[in-house]
Formats: C-alpha cells, structure tokens, sequence
C-alpha cells in the first residue's frame, strides 16, 4: 500500500466531513443537549418546591394535628370544629387547596385513618408526607399508652440505620471505599458512548462506499489508488472525524456545564471538581454521559434509570454520601480506562468499518443495505444489551465471554474496566480483537474489490460468498 | 515497440469469459482506437490496462516491460460512466484527483488553474458538482483525466453529453495531447472519429480480438475496388469487358455520378484510359475507401 495515497484520501475523508453542516450541528447540539439534561432535574426540583399547598384539616382523633407543622411544602390550619362536610362543601371559601380528614382515633386498634380531598390531585410526594406524619402521630400515641417513663426517649435510642460500605481492594491489599451503583452507572455510560460511536461512524463508512459506487466516481479512484488503500483510507479519515468530534463534545459540554452553573448559580460540578485526582475532563465526560445514559436507558431499563437518579440524588445529598461517591470516583483506574477506552474504541471501530465498508460495496444505495447489514448490527445489539442488563452482576459469565468475544468485546470490556480486570484478561481479549480485525479487513478487502466494480444488480450473501473466494 | 502491449491476456468472471487471448500493440504517440460491440470486452481490456481488474492469463507491458502500480501514475483514464462527488466543490475535487495521481497540491493547483482558464470556467472553481450540468462535469472530468500529464490517456467515449461546439474543443484538445507525444486509446462507437481521429484501431468482438493494425492499412484491405466517377458530357458511361463494370450511374442535369468496380487484375490507370476513350468530361476519379462504419458492421455480423 502507498502511504502517500493514503494520505491524500485520509484528509479528503475528513476534511469533506468536518466542513459538513451535519457535523457543526451534531457537534454543537449534542452537548447543548448534554448540559441540559444534567441542569434540568435541578432547575425542575427548584421549582416544584415553590408551589405551597394550603391544607384545611378536620382532626376528629386530636392527636395528628400537632404534627402537621407548616413548612416549606404546605400550610395547614385547623378547621375542626367545623366538621369534614361542612369544610368539604367550603374549601374554595376558605381559600384552601386540600382538605385533610384525620378519623377519630380507633381506640381497639390503636390507630386513625387519613383522607384528603382537592380539586387538583395532590403530588405523591405531598401525601407521601401527610402519611409519615399521621404515622409518627400515631407511633408516639402508642408509645404513650404504654405509660413507661421515657419510653419515647428509649425507642428514639433504639431507631437504627445500617449502611453498607463498600470496600475494593487491590493485589497489594490497598482498601478504598466504592459504591457498586456508581461503577455500573460508568460501566454503562462507557458501554453506551463505545455502541453509539460504532454504529454511527461505521455507518458512516458504509455511507461514504455507497456514495462513491453509486456516483461512479469509483472507478476512476482505482484507476489511481489500489482499492484496498481507498477502502482504508475512508475508514482512517472518519475514524479521525469521530476522534474530533469526541473531544469537541466533551470540550463543549464542560464548558456549557460550567456557564450554565454560573448562570443559575448551582453547583454542578464544584463538589466534584473538588476531588483529588479525577481530571476536569474526566468530570464533565462523568457529569455530561450521566445524562446520556438516563436519556438513553429511559426507553431500555427503566430500573437503571433510577440507578442514575439514585447516584444524582446522593451526590447532591449528604456529605457523608458524597465522601462515598468522590472515593468511587477517585478509585476507579483512570488511566488504564482511558487508554482501553481509546484502544477498544478504535480496535472495535476498525473491526466494525471494514465490515460496514463490504457491505456498502455491494449495494448501490442506502436502501439495500438492511438485510446485508444484519450480521453487523446483531453482534452490536448483543453487547448492547449484555451491558445494560448483565452488569447487575459484573462477574456473570455472559459478560466475560462477553469481554473475550471480538465482535462484542469492545463494548463488554469496557463497561467492565471500572470493576478492575485482570490484566492478562485485557491482553488476550485486545489480542483476539486485533486478530480478528485483521481477519475481516482482509476478508472485507476481498469483498470490497469486486463489489464496488459490480452495478446493476442487487448484491445477496451468495454474491459476497462468491467475490470471497474469487 | 509499444508503449501497451497486451500479450494474451484472458480474463473470465465466474462461467463469463470477457477476454480470450487478445494481444493488442498500442504505438506511442499514436491516437487508438478500441472497437467493439457492446459487451465485447472493451471495458474489461481499459480495466486490466488500468490495473484495475487483475487478467486471469497474460500480461501487460508498459514501456517495454511488465506494468506496475507505479505506471499507473502516467495514464489518465476517462470512464464511459462518468462521475464525481456529488457535494464535493469542483477545485477541491479536481485537486484530489490530481493529487492521487502523484501530483504535489501547488503542482496540481497551478496546472488546473491554467486548465480552468483554458475551458473559461474559473469561475465554477467552488461550485458543487451537483450544481453543474452534465456537460459541464464532462469538461470538469476531462481535465481531471488530463491535468497530470499523462504519457498515456485512455479516453472511454469522450465525446458522449458534449454540444458540437464543446466536442470540437474536446477534439482539438486530444489533437494536441498527441502532438505534445501522448498516446491516446480512444474507446468510441462514433465511426467518423475513428476515421478522423485514431491512427490504428483494434476490433474486439465476444471477447476475441478480430482485426488490429493502422486505419488506412484495413480500409484498404476491406476495400473492394470501387471507384467513383463524376463526368458530363453527351455520351453515358459503359461497361467494357476485362475492365470494369458499371454499378450505378446517376444522371442530374447532365451530371454524371457513377460508381465503376474494377474486374481483378485491372489497373486504375487501364480504368481511366478506358473511361477516357469514350469521349467523357471526367470531373472527378476517385477510388473509393470503404467507411470504418462498413467494415465494423461486416466484421461484427460475419463474426455472429
């Protein structure tokens, strides 16, 4: 092959691409969209606690009122002695959004029940709120019926909550403190950036094949260019377009992250930015696929959804959650997961274009492409789906076969970098991809070389079985 | 010797066999000219001169010994279907295009430019191709295929999509090409440009070559004798024995046009006197060459 050539097609591949339009829009809109995702919930949560209810309540127990003390959420005011039909028939004369009976307390079994009546249904967050109320109301009561000196004072002593810390430790027997909930929120983001590359960008390839065959121009290409230094030189020029692209959505997204947290003055990413080794860029890849991933996984996993609502709550939550979450963060080998990311990304990339570049040699337009294509995109869903529903348990044998595998190891094994792989593990599975690139860049070349020459006729399996063996 | 030659190359797809033995001599300096029906096997043999299709059996000389992917460099190739990025601007394409033909990008600048001033189209420099018309892309693909300055230009058709004023500029322009030394082949159906154009031709018909060698050289040996005759006078033109007969003779207000086969073995010069002797104004004598067009058709059907 002449790396002149090469060179020549690899800068026409990118440059043609980068100056589209399409890119300049995907570059800017998908982080714009990034950063809105991660400010959204904030801005949201701000607002629905603006919204005070205005509650009238009728207690026929005389024992919950007290409890219903006003707050940010909702104003209450006793409205008793006016009883429940009455204060139903007056609730808008009164001004009031809910009305809430308490029953008279059922002596037998030492309890009351709780009604609340509203025009507009109240939130489940509200009546979440007017229940645990009634329920400590009726805790203490019991409490008190037992007639024991400081019997409350006992049973607050004896109110426990036991969390699980999560530990890692390395060969050297170093501990760190971890949150499984975290690595498999990463695991995911990881899975999912390395699946949509693939597919978008070998795609892309496969498009770009199609074009040159359907608008002939091929064939004066390889009157001056041996096909094969064509076919790679398209797959190295879009390989460095996503590259650009990458960095560009990550740069973008920082820096909109950290305007927009000027601008609502909310802390984002302060907290974190904060911690001790993590880079800034590695941050707002964290921050911004966190949102990537709920937005993604909303439509596939509703329960890893709240996985990363889960992590998004306690990370603006306690301190104490916090400490746990900056040690996971801080625990997580970075630079080995940036530099399997880039291998597995490009290795998975290559091994996937030049399959996407034989299929788009034998066809003639975009529209054939989906029955040909389905050996490619099947192997893409599997890993897919192995990340987004084996990772509850990293250590299954689905995702280390998943991890070895070629086809499916460069979306499987980078999910599970963040739960730490052996190294010879990494090695043979790299050393698997490789040769298997090789493989299918040979066998693909083959295919390529006949079809993008063949017009005319639509291309099936046995055609490409037949251009093989020619 | 040759600046191509073919030397048996066979080139078969799956049962289909596209050549079979065809040994071709293209002499340099020379406009080409390569025949055949459709499906012959042209394309194949541009292909495999090309490097582009690899022949089953035979090889390819360039220059007198065995063409590689270097050489490719030296020819410029026209294909019959044409095509270029649709979305690419024109210059950035024809820059590309020049550039993997070894040309450096201020090299391949400065020769387009003088090529684009040449045709008055600099100002399409940063159109998109889609925004052309296929006349105008056909102008553009011409100079993509010429600007390297190829010792060596395979043109496919040159001619098809072109107005008779651009096909003149075109046609000029292959003229030049070859006085500058630069070997032509010219793939055509358009038997007056062989004629006008190609100095030798080769005819290639179900994948078997059927006749090579120069222009002149087949017509005449295709030819069959006849001659054609202008005359006035009172007297109408007659046959003589042992001479020649008459095969038509076409009176238009006392101007004669006939057409005279001559019997073996007799002579222009005998022809004349004889034609002299019976008191006739000759205007015209000519000997008639048969048309390419004729010999192409003859040599096709007798083939089939």
């Amino acid at each position: 092959m002449n790396l002149r050539n090469i060179k020549v097609i690899v800068g026409r591949e990118y440059m043609t691409r980068v100056k589209k339009k399409s890119f300049l829009i995907t570059t800017f809109v998908v982080p714009i969209l990034f950063a809105a995702l991660c400010i959204l919930p904030s801005v949201l949560m701000m607002n629905t606690k603006e919204k005070s209810q205005k509650v009238a309540v009728v207690d026929q127990s005389g024992i919950v009122m007290p409890y219903y003390v006003d707050n940010e959420a909702a104003t209450y005011t006793d409205v008793t002695e006016m009883g429940a039909d009455i204060a139903k028939e007056k609730l808008d004369e009164l001004g009031m959004d809910v009305l809430v009976v308490v029953s008279p307390l059922d002596t037998l079994n030492k309890t009351v029940s709780v009604q609340a009546y509203s025009k507009k249904p109240i939130g489940v967050d509200f009546s979440e709120s007017l229940g645990t109320k009634a329920t400590n109301a009726v805790e203490d009561y019991r409490i008190r019926s037992y007639n024991i000196d400081n019997l409350d004072q006992i049973m607050k002593d004896v109110k426990a909550r036991v969390r699980v810390t999560e530990y890692t430790m390395d060969e050297s027997g170093k501990e760190s403190v971890s949150e499984s909930a975290i690595y498999m929120v990463i695991s995911m983001v990881l899975g999912m950036i390395i699946y949509m590359f693939i597919a978008m960008f070998g795609a892309m390839v496969m498009t770009g094949v199609i074009e040159e065959k359907s608008s002939r121009v091929v064939e004066v290409l390889i009157s001056s260019v041996k096909a094969t230094e064509l076919m790679f030189g398209k797959i190295i020029g879009v390989a460095l377009v996503a590259l650009t692209q990458f960095l560009l959505w990550i740069v973008f997204t920082l820096v909109l992250v950290l305007a927009a947290s000027g601008i609502f003055g909310m802390n984002f990413l302060g907290e974190a930015s904060s911690a001790q080794d993590p880079t800034a860029i590695m941050q707002s890849m964290g921050v911004s696929s966190d949102q990537m991933d709920a937005m993604g996984m909303s439509t596939i996993d509703m329960s890893s959804l709240t996985a990363a609502q889960d992590s998004v709550q306690t990370a603006e939550g306690e301190p104490s959650e916090l400490s746990v979450i900056l040690g996971t963060l801080g625990n997580i080998p970075y630079v080995k997961l940036i530099i399997c990311f880039l291998i597995y990304f490009v290795l998975g990339y290559l091994l996937y274009a030049s399959l996407y570049a034989a299929v788009g040699s034998a066809v003639e337009n975009e529209a054939d492409t989906q029955q040909l294509q389905l050996p490619i995109t099947i192997p893409l869903m599997i890993a897919f789906f192995i990340v987004f529903f084996a990772f509850r348990n990293p250590d299954s044998g689905v995702v280390f076969w998943g991890s070895m595998i070629p086809f499916t190891s460069p979306i499987v094994m980078i999910a599970r970098i963040p739960y730490g792989v052996p190294m010879w593990e990494l090695i043979v599975s790299i050393a698997l991809l490789v040769v298997t690139f090789i493989a299918c860049a040979w066998l693909s070349a083959k295919i390529y070389k006949v079809g993008i020459l063949m017009f005319g006729k639509k291309s099936t399996y046995k055609d490409l079985w037949k251009w093989l063996k020619q | 010797m040759g600046i191509i030659q073919c030397k048996e190359i066979s080139k078969s797809f799956g049962e289909k066999v596209a050549l079979d033995k065809v040994s071709v001599d293209i002499p340099k300096g020379k406009i080409f000219g390569l025949l055949g029906p459709n499906g012959a096997g042209k394309t194949t043999l541009i292909r495999i001169i090309n490097r582009i299709t690899i022949p089953n059996g035979g090889e390819v000389f360039f220059d007198g010994r065995p063409i590689t992917q270097e050489d490719v460099e030296k020819i410029g190739y026209l294909p019959e279907e044409r095509g270029l990025y649709r979305k690419m601007e024109v210059g950035d394409q024809a820059l590309y295009l020049a550039q993997l033909k070894g040309m450096s990008r201020n090299d391949a600048m400065a020769e387009l430019k003088k090529w684009f001033v040449k045709f008055g189209i600099q100002d399409w420099w940063k159109k998109k191709v889609e925004e052309l018309s296929k006349g105008m892309a056909q102008k553009v693909q011409f100079i993509t295929t010429v600007v390297h300055k190829p010792s060596l230009m395979i043109l496919d058709e040159p001619f098809s999509g072109f107005d008779p004023v651009n096909a003149e500029i075109i046609r000029k322009e292959i003229l030049r090409l070859k006085d500058e030394g630069a070997t032509i082949i010219l793939s055509t159906h358009n038997m007056e440009s062989v004629e006008e154009l190609c100095d030798n031709i080769a005819l290639i018909n179900k994948s078997h070559l059927v006749i090579t060698g120069g222009v002149d050289e087949i017509r005449h040996k295709y030819g069959n004798n006849n001659i054609e005759l202008i005359y006035t006078g009172e007297n109408v033109l007659s046959p003589v024995e042992g001479t020649f007969s008459v095969l038509s003779d076409e009176d238009n207000a006392g101007r004669h046009t006939a057409v005279v086969s001559l019997e073996d073995g007799c002579s222009t010069n005998a022809a004349l006197a004889a034609i002299l002797s019976q008191q006739l104004q000759v205007n015209s004598f000519r000997e008639l060459i048969p048309r390419m067009n004729d010999i192409f058709i003859k040599l096709v059907t007798e083939g089939a």
